[in-house]
């Protein structure tokens, strides 16, 4: 009785999770983008996913620079003199600046219809999109006193969820064209199967850690966060859409896009539990 | 402790020439007046809502034996500081020759990394109205009081504390009194397993005492309404 407890606020609010959620998209729509160059099935979204991946990293550059609490002051982040290369969020600014103007460059080459340049210029976009998942993934993993966030393979979460959510918005783009939504079926499955897999992993290690993981686990599967992570993010997000396409009609394009909507509501839930649920316990310290 | 012990350069622990300012609360001595708290305050003029130094407390024992067993909080100043690693600007820094980590106020960009990396919640992020101090919408938090130090000045903290529960000084100094009390009591820090190293030393605190609150144990609901019926009454 009478404890006097001083509650402190989270570090990171809910739009650093809609940034994560965008920007994985981002990353997995130039992944796709990327592939159509090798996968002729893909060829119709190339310049859809490619176009839809600018106009959401410019949404998510804005949400991360809008979180800011001194927004104008972004630009010290890309000064030499300023740059701590020991932070990871320092490796993202640089990625996300070069990501952009590799972007803006792949999709300039495609316009024009040099097909030679546009392909390499496609590689190394994918290759400085896989940095975006990478870098958010080590922004939560470098913190040591965090549950969850602390885990080497936060990193390759966030990859597979990129892929996850990059070929359900593809799935969207792709309309009825039956070839395409075949073969994003087989990322969205591959993918959201990995996802789910980390997840029981990452669950198992809490669970079974110290007192803070312990907690951490209590937060992040009971009351509001529990319907958020466990309903949404697992179940809804990711078990149903496995069992939707591994079942007799998980062929169909309906199916797909269905499951891609719920890989889509899965993704933003994860992301939000996952960033929130672990920092509720420190607020407490 | 042997200059082996360095696992990181930043460290300065035993390293000739160079201060190492730490601060000893002996909780046998603390009577939760909590004079340091405002004492912080007046110093620095820290809005509502915000600390640089708090006493939370814990009610400790069974009716009729208990006591309130008071826990002062600050900045751990670490010798091997995770904020100053997170931070992507350089914003937050260890002085080399005293161990301050401190805050370029001018360069923050108000990410909050440093706050998310800072195992003990010593850092906060200033609202964006002070009365009467410019310095707004960046992250602040305890200094050790370095400019009343580099002045052979104490913290305010210390230079306030009724019981004499706070003692501040060279830790690199051996005839210092903060090296005395180290060397000649058991000590202990908080979340000695995170390997931040920190300089504030507790004399008499409980680990059931250092952990974390009651209110992590209770239903994540429960947890909440108290969080709101807190920030409510701060009014933040």
């Amino acid at each position: 009785m009478g404890d006097y407890v001083w509650f402190h606020d989270v570090s990171w609010h809910a739009t650093y999770a809609i940034y994560f959620f965008v920007i994985g998209i981002v990353a997995g729509l130039t992944f796709l983008s990327y592939l159509s160059w090798h996968n002729a099935a893909l060829k119709p979204i190339r310049a859809r996913s490619a176009w839809a991946a600018l106009v959401l990293l410019a949404i998510g550059g804005l949400l991360l620079i809008g979180d800011l609490s001194q927004p104008l002051r972004f630009v010290n982040t890309l000064n030499p003199f300023y740059l701590n290369f020991a932070s990871p969020l320092a490796w993202g600014v640089l990625n996300i600046v070069a990501f952009g103007i590799a972007l803006v460059v792949y999709l300039f080459l495609m316009r024009k219809g040099k097909d030679g340049s546009g392909k390499w210029m496609a590689a190394i976009a994918a290759l400085l999109a896989l940095g975006l998942p990478v870098y958010t993934g080590f922004d939560l993993a470098v913190h040591q006193s965090r549950p969850v966030w602390n885990t080497p393979i936060m990193p390759v979460l966030f990859v597979a969820m990129a892929i996850a959510s990059g070929s359900a918005l593809a799935s969207l783009l792709a309309g009825g064209n039956a070839a395409t939504q075949a073969s994003l079926r087989q990322y969205l499955l591959w993918s959201t199967g990995a996802v789910g897999v980390m997840l029981v992993s990452i669950l198992g290690t809490t669970h079974y850690g110290g007192s803070a993981q312990e907690l951490t686990y209590l937060i992040l599967t009971t009351g509001t966060m529990g319907l958020i992570f466990v309903g949404i993010g697992i179940v809804a997000g990711t078990a149903v859409p496995i069992a939707l396409l591994l079942a007799p009609f998980g062929r169909q394009q309906f199916s797909v896009i269905v499951a891609g909507l719920l890989v889509l509501a899965g993704g933003a839930a994860l992301r939000y539990a996952l960033l929130m649920g672990p920092q509720q316990l420190q607020t407490l310290y | 402790m042997s200059e082996e012990l360095r696992v990181s350069p930043i460290e300065t622990r035993e390293v000739q020439g160079k201060r190492r300012f730490a601060m000893v609360v002996d909780l046998r001595r603390c009577i939760g007046c909590m004079a340091c708290q405002v004492a912080c305050k007046a110093e620095y003029d820290t809005p509502l809502g915000v600390n640089r130094t708090w006493v939370p407390y814990k009610v400790v024992g069974k009716y009729p034996n208990v006591r309130k067993q008071f826990l002062p909080r600050l900045c751990n100043h670490c010798d091997d500081p995770p904020c100053v690693r997170s931070c992507p600007v350089e914003a937050t820094f260890k002085v080399e020759d005293g161990g301050f980590v401190l805050q370029r106020y001018e360069r923050c960009i108000g990410c909050r990394s440093c706050m998310a990396a800072c195992p003990y919640n010593a850092r906060f992020m200033l609202p964006s109205h002070r009365t009467y101090t410019p310095i707004t919408n960046v992250v602040d938090k305890c200094t050790f009081c370095f400019h009343r130090v580099t002045q052979d000045l104490v913290p305010a903290c210390v230079q306030t504390c009724i019981g004499r529960s706070r003692i501040f000084g060279d830790l690199n100094d051996p005839n210092s009194e903060v090296s005395y009390l180290v060397a000649t009591n058991a000590t202990q820090v908080l979340r000695p397993e995170e390997g931040t190293k920190p300089h504030v030393f507790y004399i008499g605190a409980d680990r059931n005492a250092t952990e974390f609150a009651r209110d992590a144990y209770r239903k994540p609901e429960v947890m909440e309404q108290e969080r709101s019926a807190f920030k409510r009454h701060f009014n933040i």
